[in-house]
Formats: structure tokens, C-alpha cells, sequence
């Protein structure tokens, strides 16, 4: 056997994470206690895992865009949201085949108008329209936001860089129960004669939660600035 | 492999809260445009209606659908189905500091029917 040195690029064999928490630990041990007592299979779990991974906002973008373009089909949006998800390839009963954990199968349209801005917000926890919108972004987690935005909703929205005129009117949607909502924000100027797909493309996930408004330059969701906490938690 | 639980039973295919359909054991009490108040209800092992709403009067936007209640469902017992609403509420009448200027600014939840008491 010859010398085998590394500068072909190989690295030697070394552990994957230098460090582990309680609570990967500990759903190790219930995933593996869970399929060695039968509860769900490994390709179960694998199946459930590649899901999770598989949804995000491009769906629901769609849904929006096209609902600009076809009266018609906006109609359907707003009358039944799981049966026009499926038009944008989304089965709200995937992959269980009754739906997810926490999403329920029962979603409603906010459609805004020239007098009515919607925002959505789970008081509670922090409920999202997931198979169709994706993972919810950190900050509609925090009690911040859902604290704040059913009380002082316009201060909430500036700092999202959007303020509202007093001529429209803001409605919050607490979704409490087993309902989810996204909002179908309306068509902003400047994109005359745009095609579906261009138009999908500027209908960013913060514009579904109501926190945004589409834009014919903006395409993503600008980043969160972070700051250190005022009174952080010593350990 | 372990039995099906009796959700995943009753809703493949149907979705939930779909599975819940036509199984309450009357009409829905209130339809859209109804004034309603919200009951301050026991609520010491679980509860989804908020605090900020007790007391409040609002107005039925949406009669959604039939579902368990969250106060039993939470518990598993599920042999009984409710209507839910959508209730619309001004901020006016649930904040008192809410400003004036913004008098059409509104918030709207769902309730399940127990929670609801009819205005004149």
C-alpha cells in the first residue's frame, strides 16, 4: 500500500459535529425508541423529513400571481384555498394523506383591497399556512411580533418598513384556530403586461404574511438585522 | 406495526377539519353579519380564545366549519362538534389606548360557538 497523502484534497476521518444538544439527543433517542417499537417506520420518517424540507413560499407566489392574472381562478382562491392549491401543484393532505401536524387542511385567501391591508399573526404560537408558504420566518415566532401586532399593528408594520396611509384600513388576522390564511396582496404598478411567472417572482413570502407589499424591483425578503439583546440572559 | 390512530382513521382522505363535517347536532347558531359577544368561560386546562377578547363585541365575518372544540379536543374527546366563526372585531373596542385617526382598523379571530352570545 503506497503513502497516501492528503493533497488530492481527502480529509481524515473525523467527527461530523464537534458538539451536541439535549434536544437533538434526546429526538435521536425518541425517533429511534418510536420505530424500534413500530410506531412509524425509518422510510416514514425519511418520507415525513423530505417533505418538511421540500415545501416553501414558490407555491403560494404562484397562487398570488396567477389570482392577478385570472379573475376566475381568483374567485376559486378565495372560495376554497385547498382546492385552488392544488391548481399550483400543492396537496394540503401530503404526505400523510390527512394533512400535517398544526397546518389542518382548511385555508383562507385575505384578499386586499385598495381600503383594506391584511396581516396575519398567531397569537397563540405561531400557526402558518406551511404547505403552501413554507417554514415560517423566525421573527412570526417570537412573542415580539405576536405580542405586538394585534395591539399596536401600524407601529409593528413601520418596522417592517411599511407604513399605511390612514385611508387604509389595517385588518389583523389572529389565526387561532384551525383555519390558516395568506394574503393576496394587490397588484402594485409598473409590471402592465407582465407574464405569470414574472410576476410570482416579485411576491415574496413577507407579502403573503402581510408585512410586505410586492414591488416590481423586489424579489426576496430583505434580511433581519439582529441586535444584542438589552437585557440578554446570563447563564 | 402499531394500529392507525382513530384521527388518522377518520381523516385520510378527508383532511381535518373536513372529517368533522356534519357532525354537529345542529345548525350553525349565528351567520355572517350577526353581532355577537364574546363569554368569559372557564378556562383552566386549556383554552384558544384569547384574553383580549372576553367581553368584546364583535361581528361574524365567516361561519368557517365544524370542529371539536379546542377546550376538548386537546383532551381527545372528540364526539362532539361545534360551528366556528370569524369574528371581526374594531380595534377601537379592544384597546383603549387605539388611536382615532384609524378608526376602521379591525382584528378578526375564530371562535368555536360555545364562546359566542348573540347581540341585539
Amino acid at each position: 500500500m503506497s503513502d497516501h497523502d492528503h493533497s488530492h484534497g481527502h480529509r481524515p476521518p473525523a467527527p461530523m459535529v464537534e458538539e451536541i444538544s439535549d434536544f437533538e439527543i434526546l429526538e435521536i433517542a425518541v425517533r429511534e425508541l418510536a420505530i424500534e417499537k413500530g410506531l412509524f417506520s425509518a422510510d416514514d420518517h425519511r418520507r415525513f423529513t423530505e417533505f418538511a424540507e421540500s415545501i416553501g413560499p414558490l407555491p403560494a407566489a404562484r397562487l398570488v400571481a396567477r389570482a392577478w392574472l385570472d379573475p376566475e381562478f381568483k374567485k376559486r382562491a378565495l372560495e376554497d384555498g385547498v382546492k385552488a392549491s392544488l391548481e399550483v401543484g400543492v396537496n394540503w393532505l401530503d404526505p400523510t394523506g390527512f394533512g400535517t401536524p398544526s397546518d389542518y387542511t382548511d385555508l383562507r385567501v385575505l384578499e386586499d383591497t385598495p381600503t383594506v391591508k391584511h396581516v396575519v399573526v398567531c397569537t397563540l404560537c405561531s400557526c402558518y399556512p406551511r404547505p403552501i408558504l413554507g417554514h415560517s420566518p423566525e421573527w412570526y415566532r417570537t412573542p415580539n411580533y405576536r405580542r405586538r401586532v394585534v395591539r399596536w399593528p401600524r407601529q409593528v408594520l413601520s418596522e417592517f418598513g411599511l407604513q399605511l396611509p390612514p385611508e387604509i384600513d389595517v385588518r389583523v388576522e389572529d389565526s387561532n384556530q384551525k383555519c390558516r390564511f395568506m394574503v393576496l396582496p394587490m397588484r402594485p404598478a409598473g409590471t402592465e403586461g407582465w407574464t405569470e411567472d414574472q410576476l410570482a417572482e416579485i411576491v415574496t413570502r413577507d407579502c403573503m404574511i402581510g408585512v410586505a407589499l410586492p414591488h416590481p424591483d423586489r424579489k426576496v425578503d430583505d434580511k433581519r438585522p439582529v441586535h444584542p439583546a438589552v437585557n440578554p440572559v446570563h447563564h | 406495526m402499531t394500529k392507525r390512530s382513530h384521527h388518522a382513521e377518520i381523516a385520510t382522505g378527508k383532511g381535518d377539519p373536513q372529517c368533522f363535517s356534519n357532525t354537529t347536532s345542529a345548525p350553525s347558531k349565528f351567520k355572517v353579519g350577526d353581532k355577537v359577544r364574546i363569554k368569559e368561560l372557564p378556562d383552566i386546562f386549556y383554552t384558544r380564545t384569547q384574553v383580549y377578547t372576553r367581553g368584546a363585541v364583535g361581528e361574524v365575518a365567516v361561519v368557517t366549519h365544524e370542529s371539536p372544540a379546542p377546550e376538548d379536543e386537546s383532551w381527545d374527546n372528540t364526539d362532539h362538534s361545534e360551528w366556528f366563526y370569524i369574528v371581526r372585531f374594531r380595534q377601537k373596542d379592544l384597546w383603549p389606548e387605539y388611536p382615532d385617526c384609524y378608526a376602521n382598523d379591525t382584528l378578526q379571530t375564530e371562535f368555536s360557538e360555545r364562546w359566542l352570545e348573540a347581540v341585539k
